[in-house]
């Protein structure tokens, strides 16, 4: 496996000592991130691909729908599958074909956060019980790696979630007919609440604590804690993977800043998914077009 | 719903008859594998796991591209296909055993002192026997109880609990008990986490959640964990006594 060139003794003690005295090197606030930007490359009939920079991290989700047979043994609940590909473009660490250890922790991070916690209403995929359902499948890329992947990754999936429509479906009996995006407005997927996770990284045992690390600080970190939640506070997953002992008290502390963090990256997504409608629905017709209820 | 919460309340005891801070009964044996360097049995109620350690040993592939100047820690875990309810083979690709995986080298990968041990290996296997809850946990404190038997140096015992929230809806938010060592019923009912201390005073070296609970539970649970791992460290500690005093009355004799 090529692995990541380790930092020097030099560069890592520098970075140390001037966290030491409450200095970043891009010199950001302990608790500060880089600028997000989220965007939904695509046409106006293209939904469900989000592209999120932070920094010079770079990850692109794209959600894609299929009609399949469900599971036998959830026969009233559709399938959603989360793909990650960490690949050569994005670091020279990544390797293809061969499952590393952190695509592993992200892919498994991911599916806590946003399938355990029951983020998607599976049930709303259902489309003949027993026989058709939607089979949701979520493919993250990373293009470009500079730290803070899990954060930027679940982002990238959360926004393509609520950005994504599937194709609306009509049934008769056991005739289910799926109607073609132009003939029919594409409906949106059922979100119950939206995760996000925040990374904090820690140094001299928990002493300084860093939320969003670069990659070169990722490098010289004593352990990592991994907190999704959502806006209402609560917590869907926390995952402190062995690294040097913390203090009890500092893992609430992380909690109290990954609420805020969350609450504002809720309000990220909110704003750039408002903006992407206004830009979509530029001659206004779209209110006309939908074939939505409100419920 | 197999865990009726109004008659927790009116006996204040739970499916199996213990109270909300009770362990399950806990034993362990250290050296039941003869072929291994360090081995060890134990159970946490049900859940039953056999740990061996062989090592720190030459690195087995790749010889000479470790550069790195700390032993690695290696971890194997095989859930035997008996061990649970339902009789299933699990893959070794699993995810969910790869990230179990993960969690004990990396937890323990601080806890040894792997910098005396340059260019090696110290490779952690874990059976599964039986399981009912608190697996990680179980698994944790199985590999401290092997690695000491091993004679592989540390800086403290690694010890670990789960530790569970009652009710896990919003509107029943008095109801909220903290409760200490789940087993596999409670497990899925409940919201819960696995706790793994090491270094005393309090500290968290692993904490793991997986399911979906209010921010305002975390604290008790944490406490609740936090002191129920105090416990568990005092009984691996008693076996490890036990263990020792066994070995050395029968190298006087």
């Amino acid at each position: 496996m090529p692995r990541e060139a380790e930092p020097s003794t030099n560069e890592q003690a520098f970075l140390l000592s001037a966290l030491r005295e409450n200095i970043r090197l891009d010199s950001r606030a302990f608790d500060a991130f880089r600028p997000i930007d989220l965007s939904f490359p695509g046409g106006p009939d293209e939904y469900g691909t989000a592209e999120v920079r932070i920094g010079k991290t770079r990850v692109l989700a794209k959600i894609s729908a299929e009609v399949v047979a469900p599971y036998a043994d959830r026969k009233f609940e559709g399938v959603f599958t989360i793909a990650c590909e960490l690949s050569p473009m994005g670091s020279a660490a990544f390797e293809v074909g061969r499952q590393d250890q952190s695509e592993i922790l992200l892919s498994r991070l991911l599916e806590k956060t946003i399938r355990r916690s029951g983020a998607l209403d599976t049930e709303s995929l259902c489309i003949v019980a027993g026989s058709k359902c939607f089979h949701i499948r979520a493919d993250i890329h990373v293009l470009d790696h500079d730290g803070n992947l899990m954060d930027a990754s679940c982002l990238a999936l959360v926004a393509a979630l609520m950005h994504f429509r599937r194709p609306d479906v009509e049934i008769h009996g056991e005739e289910v007919t799926v109607f073609d995006v132009r003939e029919r407005d594409p409906v949106r997927l059922a979100m119950q609440h939206q995760p996000f996770c925040v990374t904090t990284s820690y140094y001299d045992g928990g002493a300084i604590m860093l939320q969003d690390a670069t990659l070169l600080e990722e490098q010289c970190r004593d352990g990592e804690i991994v907190i999704s939640m959502n806006r209402f506070g609560e917590v869907c997953s926390i995952a402190k993977y062995g690294g040097t002992p913390v203090d009890g008290l500092s893992m609430l502390t992380c909690t109290n800043v990954a609420l805020e963090k969350v609450k504002m990256l809720d309000k990220l997504v909110k704003d750039s998914l408002a903006a992407d409608e206004k830009r979509r629905d530029a001659g206004g017709l779209m209110a006309e077009l939908s074939a939505e209820n409100d419920r | 719903m197999p865990l009726d919460s109004s008659i927790y309340t009116l006996s204040a005891l739970r499916l199996d008859g213990r109270r909300w801070n009770e362990l399950r009964r806990i034993n362990g044996q250290i050296s039941t594998q003869q072929a291994a360097d360090g081995s060890s049995y134990f159970e946490m109620g049900n859940t039953k796991i056999v740990c061996t350690v062989n090592g720190p040993q030459e690195q087995k592939r790749g010889g000479g591209r470790d550069q790195s100047n700390e032993a690695k820690v290696e971890v194997e875990i095989g859930i035997a296909g008996f061990s649970g309810v339902d009789r299933k083979r699990r893959m070794r690709n699993d995810k969910r055993i790869q990230e179990m995986q993960y969690t004990i080298s990396s937890a323990f990968q601080n806890t040894l002192f792997t910098h005396l041990y340059p260019h090696s290996t110290i490779a952690i296997n874990l059976h599964v026997l039986s399981q009912d809850g608190s697996l990680l946990a179980a698994c944790l404190n199985a590999c401290t109880l092997a690695l000491i038997d091993a004679g592989i140096p540390m800086s403290d015992y690694i010890a670990a609990c789960t530790t569970g929230s009652m009710a896990s809806y919003a509107d029943k938010e008095d109801e909220a008990d903290p409760l200490l060592d789940l087993n596999g019923l409670e497990e899925q009912e409940l919201p819960f986490l696995t706790v793994g201390t090491s270094g005393g005073e309090d500290k968290v070296s692993v904490l793991i959640m997986e399911t979906r609970v209010q921010m305002a539970r975390l604290e008790a649970m944490i406490s609740v964990g936090l002191d129920g791992c105090k416990q568990i460290r005092s009984i691996l500690d008693g076996i490890v006594r036990a263990h020792g005093k066994k070995v050395l009355e029968s190298k006087v004799s």
